[in-house]
């Protein structure tokens, strides 16, 4: 079923099949925003008020502006086209990052947890985290900006199969 | 002395058998705080009586403090003693102790993973030894290690062997017995293969270290004060040993610079033979399974027992300063082991030739050596990263000290130290280079990276669980790509970094074998990886898709 060794190295990864939702998008520049927003209003007040400074803050203010920029449209719009996911019978596969893209898989054998995690950002988007614990404790796979129906119908699926499949998860 | 008037409350959480009665710690305990407490008043009353030191006078009160910490220690210990009990159940070890704030503590014996005997000098001259239960790496439900301080020999190795047969947790009778346990205990003990013992001559690798420097110097400052307290003139002593006008500034910098290094030498030396002297690596018969024992210790002795069957791998750490003795630390990847505490459980071999490290590592993980294959080389991309860090770095350390210097606060003749920092670190660029390696051979994965460590990680495919590829954009253009194994075991994963980026997929498949297959395709009919295809458009998906998920409806899939 599984092709043989020498076939496998011969061959490269596909991507995960499926994007993440739209909406992803928003929380990741909500968060930048939430992140970046105050540096960026902490130099320009500095730039107005605090004269004895002077080129300073006006560097601080370039710096956070273009920290804002990146963070708030080029970061979101590139991890868009990077973030994507699947789920099969026996394995979960994601590709994550931006400036680092990471591919992690893990077998459904050694799942200890499944579950849909929202953070305040997220209920405010209808979102949801896929978190996937594995014994290891580098291990961990988190599946961001998911539909919150999805990622949790995702959950209650590999918990149901991850409880199947024989092993011990260590 | 008082009656346990806590059990009642807390009935034990596993039902099995409440009636298990509640246990002391050795009486002896309280002997070993006695004598503690005579030696500590000793200096004191011998400062008094035999040398006549008058009462009251300044050089009385460093004496008085340290009676009065012995003492006050060791009415603390006996406090202490009075008011723990402990008690092995068919399903958990219990202890209570605290004298204002109560503690009870329990662990699972199930979740036990390593029953731990340590004993330091006042504890063997009293057949003590001290108990550590440790349930690994649940420390964080504060289920860290329990420590029963102190029972007898006997008792403790019963213990040992109790706690460690889980199987036999529900047929054996309950509240402790170690009587007649003793006749398992010595057939337990007798060790099917010694893998390796103390070697007087690897003191040579433990007698070269930073910790020289901080050994001698903290040992001299506390002679100094102590001599000079009882009033010998040291400083007289030391100036009146050569003449130190006529060495000059220089010369009596080295001097002092070469006799620090010597008393801090020979106190490693010394503190190697005492920590692993009777040093032997065992493989021991278990209750399940066999167990990989060190003993080591000349006055504090330390046991620490490994259950084989959780061992997943070994790891070799050759420090870059010592290449050139081809020195080795070796530890073993184990789940349920802390791999951050003080004690390094997983070390099984102190520091010593790399060698015998190999071979060691071999015997340990049984059945074909991970040393058959030679590691393969990285791409020389990866050397051309670490030289374009390397010169970064350099560069950014010469703007900052360009920057000091126009600020003035440096000269900028400073400028130079930049200047020979650049072949150093092109220098430690190729180190790191020469350091990566990787092979497969057979059960097990090898990765070889590190700069300051040169770390050989020797992992058993079958126990990474988590597969992790890493590319940033640096390693795009030059074409490498990062693989990290994750498993239960050790550090939790191991990384290894700069592959070919073909080959880092195969590495990837072999490393966790069947699960990177339903993901794989043929360069030519599947897409490679940069491509963005929209959702849904991809035309070629070899495996086919019994699916658990779909973002949009739920298919029928398996369930």
């Amino acid at each position: 079923m599984s092709p043989s060794p020498d076939d496998r190295a011969s061959r490269t990864l596909r991507p995960p099949e499926h994007r993440v939702e739209r909406r992803a998008i928003g929380w990741w520049m909500l968060q930048s925003l939430l992140l970046t927003g105050p540096l960026l209003a902490a130099s320009v007040l500095a730039l107005l008020w605090w004269e004895g400074a002077r080129p300073w803050p006006a560097v601080a203010v370039a710096l956070s502006a273009v920290l804002l920029v990146v963070g708030a449209v080029i970061e979101p719009l590139w991890r868009y086209r990077v973030h994507r996911w699947e789920t099969t019978d026996t394995a979960v596969y994601a590709r994550t990052g931006w400036l680092v893209r990471e591919w992690r898989a893990a077998p459904l054998s050694r799942v200890q947890t499944v579950d849909a995690v929202q953070g305040p950002l997220e209920q405010f988007l209808g979102l949801s985290t896929l978190r996937v614990t594995t014994a290891s404790s580098r291990g961990a796979i988190d599946i961001g900006g998911l539909d919150k129906r999805t990622a949790a119908r995702v959950a209650d699926e590999l918990t149901r199969v991850a409880e199947l499949v024989p092993g011990d998860a260590t | 002395m008082r009656p346990p008037e806590q059990a009642p409350r807390r009935p034990p959480s596993g039902a099995g058998t409440p009636g298990a009665p509640w246990q002391r710690l050795s009486t002896r305990v309280i002997w070993v705080d006695l004598v503690q407490s005579v030696a500590s008043l000793l200096p004191a009353v011998v400062a008094l009586a035999v040398f006549g030191v008058a009462p009251g006078s300044g050089q009385l009160w460093p004496l008085i403090g340290f009676a009065a910490f012995g003492v006050l220690g060791a009415i603390a210990d006996a406090l202490r003693w009075a008011f723990t009990r402990y008690r092995i159940t068919a399903s958990h070890v219990e202890v209570k102790t605290g004298v204002f704030l109560r503690v009870e503590r329990s662990i699972r014996r199930d979740r036990i993973r390593n029953v731990d005997i340590e004993a330091r000098p006042r504890h063997r001259l009293f057949g003590l030894r001290v108990v550590n239960i440790g349930a690994g790496q649940q420390a964080a439900e504060g289920e860290s290690a329990l420590a029963l301080d102190a029972v007898s020999t006997a008792d403790a190795r019963a213990l040992q062997d109790r706690l460690l047969r889980m199987t036999d947790a529900t047929a054996e009778p309950d509240g402790a017995a170690p009587a007649g346990e003793e006749a398992t205990r010595t057939e337990g003990t007798a060790p099917l293969a010694v893998l390796a013992r103390f070697r007087p001559g690897w003191v040579v690798y433990h007698m070269m270290s930073v910790w020289a420097y901080v050994l001698a110097l903290g040992f001299g400052w506390g002679i100094f004060w102590l001599l000079g307290s009882s009033g010998v003139d040291v400083t007289g002593f030391v100036a009146g040993l050569l003449d130190w006008e006529a060495i000059g500034w220089a010369g009596t910098v080295a001097i002092a610079f070469l006799a620090v290094t010597l008393f801090g030498v020979i106190g490693l030396a010394v503190n190697y033979f005492a920590e692993y002297g009777n040093f032997e690596l065992a493989r021991v018969r278990g209750t399940e399974g066999t167990l990989l024992r060190t003993r080591q210790g000349l006055f504090t002795t330390r046991e620490v027992n490994r259950d084989e069957s959780r061992i997943r791998g070994v790891q070799l750490s050759e420090p870059l300063l010592w290449r050139w003795l081809r020195a080795c630390d070796t530890s073993v990847i184990t789940t349920g082991l802390s791999m951050w505490s003080m004690a390094r459980p997983a070390a099984v071999l102190p520091r010593g030739p790399v060698t015998v490290a190999r071979r060691v590592a071999a015997e340990v993980l049984g059945g074909e050596s991970p040393w058959a294959v030679s590691p393969k080389a990285h791409p020389a991309a990866a050397l051309r990263r670490r030289l374009w860090w390397a010169t970064l770095f350099t560069a950014a350390v010469g703007l900052a000290l360009l920057g000091t210097a126009a600020a003035g606060l440096l000269p900028y003749t400073a400028l130079w130290a930049a200047a020979a920092l650049w072949p150093c670190a092109l220098g430690a660029a190729f180190v790191a280079y020469r350091a990566l390696g990787h092979a497969v051979t057979g059960p097990y994965l090898v990765m070889r990276s590190g700069l300051v460590h040169r770390s050989t990680t020797v992992l058993r495919r079958s126990a990474v669980s988590t597969i992790v590829i890493r590319e940033s954009l640096l390693q795009r253009r030059l074409g490498l790509r990062s693989v990290s194994a994750m498993t239960a075991a050790g550090y939790g994963g191991y990384d290894l970094p700069d592959l070919d980026a073909d080959e880092s997929v195969a590495f990837a498949v072999h490393a966790a074998p069947g699960v990177l297959d339903p993901f794989l395709v043929r360069p030519r009919d599947g897409a490679p990886p940069e491509d963005e295809r929209p959702p849904g458009a991809g035309g070629a998906r070899p495996a086919p898709r019994s699916g658990v998920s779909g973002p949009a409806a739920a298919p029928p899939g398996n369930t």
